[in-house]
């Protein structure tokens, strides 16, 4: 039931991308994050899908597998298009049946709403398909490094997700395990309503949890086995660098959102150049 | 040379009963057990006869209630001893899958050696070296869910071996494995202890893991009732028999072959070679 399940989508190519150091990549996506939000043109969106093009060609990740991972959100990419172009009333009216008016603004701003949520999944997959989950939390650990010095538990924090992550197939398969169990002693998973179905899945939760206090409590013991005292003493295995290829990588982008905020804070004084704005 | 010393050791676990009530129950009674350096100490036991509780207290673990454990010289009831002794006490547990800590072979290995400070470069040599030790080393880079019972067992042997402890103590290890599994995780026990002189304190219910020891401890209801090299341990049939283990088929065999006058060797749990042996014999 649970067998095809992979965590993480990471995509397994040696490419350009891939190679990038986890932090560099990391930082990126957060300026891309940041950088979508000060796109309001469709101009803007152009520059960003040449951006978002070389990025996925130089990643070797066919553009279907980044594409398909919009799946997940379409539901709340319908749901705010049909939002956005009901509830914008600016511009021209260009349609009204009974109490729906649909405006140009409106169609527009739902447009680039869309735009902007498609492009920011996937963005953010782009960095999921070409980094492990055990390099991004590495990564994520050496980045929040100086918060360390005013006692945030940083190495704690990377400890518990890479814990999480490496225990997720065997609760997996666990779960999976309780599910055959439960069906053998004739459990139905499969009709009845709503409450039915979710009452069904206690039988399964509960020796999951049970197990799960079972399983912490002997790794604990197995981590403490091994020296386990905290962050105090410990050393690294995985060595970071940075490389050429991260600052090519930075500049790259740097040029496209360079671009993107100068568009943006200038926005007052060039707003005669209608084209750039829309 | 002893390594770890038990002085009257006692381990006892509270229990909660239904009604409110707490009493206790027998872990490990007054056990007295010295472990020398370079040895193949096997303890056996029937479900509950603490061996495992004594596994615990061998690290630390566990701390006795009664009596009192020292490892090297330091006691493990003081608290300030216990990172010297986990250095140099490895453990490996029941589950391989509950003591993975990283999802990367080679960072769950590296795991102990960070914990102990070694830096670069030593630490990615004695991750190879433990890899290379056991066998895993073309494995160093995969991740630990897709390989068998005994392969992961063999990987969390060598997240203690990379510690370079004195002692590797193998907590059952071998419970929850297939006969291939258990025949992987012993070999390289045995190898470990006859290439790198590393004593090792092998915990089990399977009789026939006894063989390949130097000497055997026998654990029922807590306490130790018999010690002696594995001919020694399976001549005394009923006392076995009595701890609830059973003397291994081959070798029950060969016992009563030998009892009825036939000259045959008496402690080969290898089924072939015995019946080689009954072969020549006729």
């Amino acid at each position: 039931m649970f067998r095809d399940v992979t965590f993480g989508q990471y995509y397994p190519v040696d490419s350009f991308v891939h190679r990038m150091d986890a932090r560099a990549k990391l930082i990126l996506a957060v300026l891309y994050l940041v950088g979508i939000f000060f796109i309001n043109s469709f101009v803007g969106f152009a520059w960003l899908t040449i951006f978002l093009l070389t990025a996925i060609f130089v990643s070797k990740v066919p553009l279907k597998s980044v594409i398909k991972s919009i799946k997940g959100i379409l539901v709340l990419l319908i749901f705010t298009a049909i939002l956005n172009v009901f509830f914008t009333q600016e511009g021209n009216l260009l349609l009204s049946w009974w109490i729906f008016k649909i405006y140009d603004e409106g169609l527009k701003f739902a447009a680039k709403m869309m735009l902007r949520l498609t492009y920011l999944v996937m963005g953010t997959s782009l960095l999921t398909l070409t980094t492990t989950a055990v390099d991004l939390t590495h990564a994520i650990e050496s980045l929040l490094k100086p918060l360390s010095y005013i006692k945030f538990p940083v190495h704690e924090l990377a400890l518990i997700m890479s814990l999480t992550l490496s225990f997720i197939p065997s609760l997996i398969e666990e779960t999976d395990r309780i599910i055959r169990a439960q069906k053998a002693r004739g459990a139905d998973f499969d009709t009845g309503g709503i409450g039915q179905r979710v009452k069904a899945f206690v039988p399964i939760l509960i020796p999951l949890l049970v197990s799960s206090f079972r399983r912490a409590e002997e790794l604990a013991f197995a981590m403490n086995s091994r020296c386990y005292e905290g962050s105090t003493k410990r050393t690294q295995f995985r060595v970071q660098k940075f490389s050429w290829r991260d600052v090519v990588g930075v500049l790259f982008q740097l040029v496209f959102f360079v671009a993107i905020f100068v568009v943006f804070a200038m926005q007052d004084s060039w707003a005669h150049v209608s084209w750039l704005y829309f | 040379m002893d390594i770890i010393k038990l002085v009257n050791a006692t381990y006892n676990y509270k229990v909660f009963n239904d009604d409110g009530t707490q009493s206790f129950a027998v872990g490990v009674d007054d056990v007295t057990l010295d472990v020398v350096q370079g040895e193949f100490l096997t303890l056996v036991g029937h479900n509950g006869s603490g061996k495992s509780t004594l596994a615990k207290l061998l690290n630390g673990l566990f701390v006795p209630q009664k009596g009192s454990v020292s490892v090297l010289g330091m006691d493990t009831a003081n608290e300030k001893n216990l990172f010297e002794i986990r250095k140099n006490v490895g453990m490996v547990f029941q589950n391989p899958d509950n003591q993975m800590v990283a999802s990367i072979i080679e960072e769950d290995v590296a795991f102990g050696v960070e914990n102990v400070g070694i830096p670069h470069p030593e630490l990615g040599e004695r991750v190879r070296w433990a890899l290379e030790s056991v066998g895993m080393e073309q494995f160093a880079k995969k991740t630990p869910h897709k390989l068998s019972g005994g392969q992961k067992q063999r990987i969390a042997i060598a997240g203690a071996l990379a510690i370079k402890p004195q002692v590797l103590v193998l907590d059952e290890s071998t419970a929850m494995l297939d006969p291939q599994g258990r025949k992987e995780v012993l070999s390289v026990a045995k190898k470990l202890n006859e290439d790198f002189g590393m004593t090792v304190v092998l915990i089990t219910h399977f009789m026939e893991e006894v063989l390949q020891s130097d000497r055997v401890v026998v654990m029922q209801r807590g306490k130790i009732i018999a010690t002696g090299t594995p001919s020694e341990i399976f001549s005394e049939r009923q006392l076995l028999e009595n701890a609830g283990l059973k003397v291994p088929r081959t070798i029950e065999l060969a016992q009563k072959l030998k009892e009825s006058g036939w000259q045959v060797e008496e402690n080969t749990a290898d089924a072939k070679a015995l019946g080689e042996m009954i072969c020549q014999l006729l």
